[in-house]
């Protein structure tokens, strides 16, 4: 019918259900950075300096090392959700949204694993 | 903003982990004037969009919607993000 409205067309099928799930998980990965955010600043804060031998060695403990790693995933997530959104509102023709949330999670995932990677190296002490 | 931030993050362990000759050249390149002009606009983003989420935590439990205490902490989030910028630096550069 020519005279559709996006509306009617649309009425009847309901949500996609999907949209409650982002949006908690958006406000889990919030709090789990607020927590690991507030960690990481104090422990720079805390560090007697930046150096490179100060700041190797008190990330390769297990606790820092840890932490750091669950602050790789949270931060990333969290930014992997608010970008998505961000693309979904702002991008209308579906190729360049295609392309967008290809690109944004091929970033996310990639730069989350070099960033594990790194820390663990660190960690299990195999520094290059 | 967040993927500057987060990729200046990865840079970081990346440095960390590739040892301390690169480190040397990151470290030397975050303390140039440009670098601290990144590094401070960065934790300025950061502690505005931390003020805003936790603003948006309390509106979330559907509180904080009369006008005026809106108002005021739609205003005060950011003041209070200047604040702590000011401060985490204030500490970083007094080591």
């Amino acid at each position: 019918m020519a005279h559709d409205t996006p509306i009617k067309r649309v009425r009847g099928l309901g949500s996609a259900h999907h949209g409650a799930h982002h949006w908690l998980v958006q406000r889990f990965t919030a709090i789990g950075n607020l927590v690991l955010s507030i960690w990481l600043i104090a422990s720079i804060i805390g560090l007697p300096d930046l150096s490179y031998a100060t700041v190797s060695k008190w990330l390769a403990q297990p606790v820092s090392a840890t932490a750091m790693i669950l602050l790789v995933i949270s931060t990333f997530w969290h930014a992997r959700l608010g970008l998505q959104v961000l693309i979904e509102d702002y991008l209308h023709n579906s190729g360049t949204k295609f392309a967008a949330l290809a690109a944004l999670n091929l970033t996310v995932i990639g730069g989350g694993a070099f960033a594990i990677f790194s820390v663990a190296s660190l960690a299990f002490g195999g520094a290059a | 903003m967040a993927l500057v931030g987060l990729f200046v993050l990865v840079w970081w362990l990346g440095a960390l982990a590739s040892g301390p000759a690169y480190y040397e050249t990151f470290s030397g390149l975050m303390t140039s004037i440009p670098g601290y002009v990144v590094l401070v606009g960065l934790s300025w983003a950061f502690f505005t969009h931390l003020m805003s989420g936790l603003r948006h935590f309390v509106l979330d439990i559907g509180a904080g919607y009369e006008l005026n205490t809106n108002k005021v902490w739609s205003i005060a989030s950011p003041l209070i993000a200047i604040l702590l910028t000011a401060g985490f630096w204030a500490l970083i550069l007094n080591k």
